[in-house]
């Protein structure tokens, strides 16, 4: 009787955490999928599921010239934006590596302070500094140092990690044998935390792509990144053309997540402290 | 002798961050309590909190914070130990699909929960066609709308936070439960989730701190109905013009994001201290 109770009440709990698991992946999934599917329908209007089978609000979305432009300004503002950052965050974390470097938590504090203050405020702060500075009509380069900076704990954490779990002693053999540090980096430490490097570029680059919070406050009226030109867009867009450009920006954020996956493991997010 | 190098670089690094991220927050955060004769004063903060749109806003801000991080405390704890428990192929599949949402716009997110619970939109058709209802629910620009995007938004935040510390539990403990006789409900209640507190605190703190300070998604999926503190700040900024309100939000968001982080590494960092201290 009690083990037939017992073997009820498991039964039940198995059943409730399945469906839970069951429901939140659906949840997850749901606006990711809905969107993608959305812009395949050949209506007028965003349906779903799609009625018909069709492209041509890819191919309504691929002449629309804002579409155009801000895709072009959003890929050069995180290329320009992530190569700097990998400069700032592979010398972070080899400044921070060094055994007995002084001041190394005041260091780190700062160069982590991008977490700590919230993005929106950032981006107001940053946008009052540029009037009060009239930088306005800098915006391109005003979005590149935000974004370069903002990713800094990105491209630091895996090569500062990376760095620790490299094998110090083969710096210093490099060294003695008569490896200047300068070369000793390129040549010798540079190498082994290549995939860290990488990894961090990757992270960098998609926080760029598709950061809106701080961007918002500092796009121009000529230099509008995709996520901000999308926001302003969605409301006066009644068709699915934001459905198809949403499905190509997840597409290609797809792409840079598989390479994570392929390259350095998905474990890179798991250990986020 | 001459400073090495290594410090004239932490030295660079420091400056660049200071000057691009820590300067500008104090700006604001100074502009803020100066009168227009500047002069110390905290009148700005007097007039934003004396709105009833501001104090709506704030109310509603923190009602969807708390709303937000309830709700990812629920999915998180679900999807972590499902993780933690699958195999290699199970484990890359569900991280896949808490991941890869994480990593999307929050632009492109909203954009999607619109077409799903708009007016015409797949959850209203499920529910009309189970007869669960009889007219289409009006949910989006309402707060439901928002806290429905912002757990989407924020609910892998949480499943990290708990990853973290499920990694560190030994898996002899859950085993050492259940031959003593604990249920699988027990084993978790009474053994799981004490030893996941940490990482509950750091997901929480963590959560509502960005829940406070999220702007597209409320943007998108509150309109100008259900505005919160971010909308509010930005339309003070761009559509009415009005600095010193501008300012004033930023530097209440400011200061409730600073104090939530803070304590969050406070958190995180103690719990990594205790992990040491044992290993």
């Amino acid at each position: 009787m009690t083990s037939w109770g017992a073997d009820l009440g498991l039964r039940c709990w198995r059943a409730l955490v399945a469906g839970l698991l069951v429901f939140w992946l659906v949840f997850l999934l749901a606006p990711v999928v809905v969107a993608v599917a959305v812009s395949f329908t050949a209506t007028e209007y965003p349906v779903f599921p799609p009625q018909g089978l069709s492209l041509r609000w890819y191919a309504n979305a691929l002449s629309t010239s804002w579409f155009q432009e801000s895709l072009a300004t959003s890929a050069l503002v995180a290329l320009a934006s992530t190569a700097i950052s990998i400069v700032l965050g592979t010398t972070a974390a080899y400044v921070l590596s060094r055994r007995a470097a002084p001041g190394r938590a005041a260091l780190e504090f700062i160069l982590m302070s991008p977490l700590i203050i919230p993005s929106v405020a950032i981006g107001f702060a940053l946008f009052h500094l540029v009037l009060q500075l009239g930088m306005q009509k800098l915006s391109f380069l005003n979005l590149v140092i935000a974004h370069a900076v903002v990713t800094v704990p990105f491209t630091l954490r895996p090569a500062w990690s990376s760095l620790i779990g490299a094998n110090r002693a083969i710096e210093e053999a490099a060294q003695s044998l008569g490896a200047t540090p300068w070369v000793a980096f390129w040549q010798v430490i540079l190498p082994t935390i290549l995939p860290a490097i990488v990894a961090g570029a990757i992270i960098a680059f998609t926080f760029s792509f598709n950061d809106v919070t701080v961007a918002v406050f500092l796009v121009g009226p000529t230099t509008k990144t995709l996520p901000v030109e999308l926001l302003a867009q969605i409301e006066y867009t009644p068709d699915p053309t934001p459905a198809a450009i949403t499905a190509i920006i997840m597409a290609i954020t797809f792409v840079f997540f598989l390479i994570v996956e392929r390259t350095v493991g998905l474990d890179i997010f798991a250990r986020t402290e | 002798m001459s400073p090495k190098p290594t410090q004239l670089l932490a030295l660079l690094l420091a400056a660049i961050v200071t000057a691009v991220v820590l300067v500008p927050s104090a700006i604001i955060l100074f502009e803020s309590v100066l009168s227009p004769e500047r002069k110390l004063s905290l009148d700005a903060y007097g007039t934003v909190l004396g709105s009833r749109v501001v104090r709506q806003a704030t109310w509603r801000t923190f009602e969807i914070a708390l709303s937000v991080t309830a709700l990812c405390i629920l999915a998180g704890y679900p999807l972590a130990f499902a993780i933690a428990a699958s195999g290699s192929r199970a484990r890359s599949l569900l991280i896949t699909c808490v991941i890869f949402p994480f990593l999307l716009s929050a632009v492109v997110r909203a954009f999607g929960w619109n077409i799903v619970i708009g007016e015409t939109g797949l959850l209203n058709r499920i529910l009309l066609g189970l007869g669960l209802i009889a007219t289409p629910l009006q949910l989006l620009h309402t707060e439901i709308a928002i806290i429905l995007g912002e757990t989407h938004l924020l609910c892998p935040y949480m499943v990290l936070s708990l990853l973290a510390v499920i990694g560190r539990i030994d898996p002899n403990l859950e085993a050492a439960a259940q031959s003593l006789g604990a249920s699988p409900p027990g084993v978790f209640f009474r053994v799981m989730v004490p030893m996941t507190l940490p990482g509950l605190f750091a997901g929480t703190l963590l959560v509502f701190a960005l829940a406070m300070t999220a702007f597209a998604t409320p943007w998108l999926l509150g309109g100008t109905r259900s505005p919160v503190l971010t909308s509010l700040l930005y339309r003070y900024a761009f559509v009415s013009f009005d600095m010193p309100r501008a300012l004033a939000i930023a530097g209440i968001l400011l200061i409730l994001g600073i104090a939530f982080l803070i304590l969050h590494r406070a958190v995180t960092q103690r719990s990594a201290m205790t992990q040491e201290h044992a290993a």
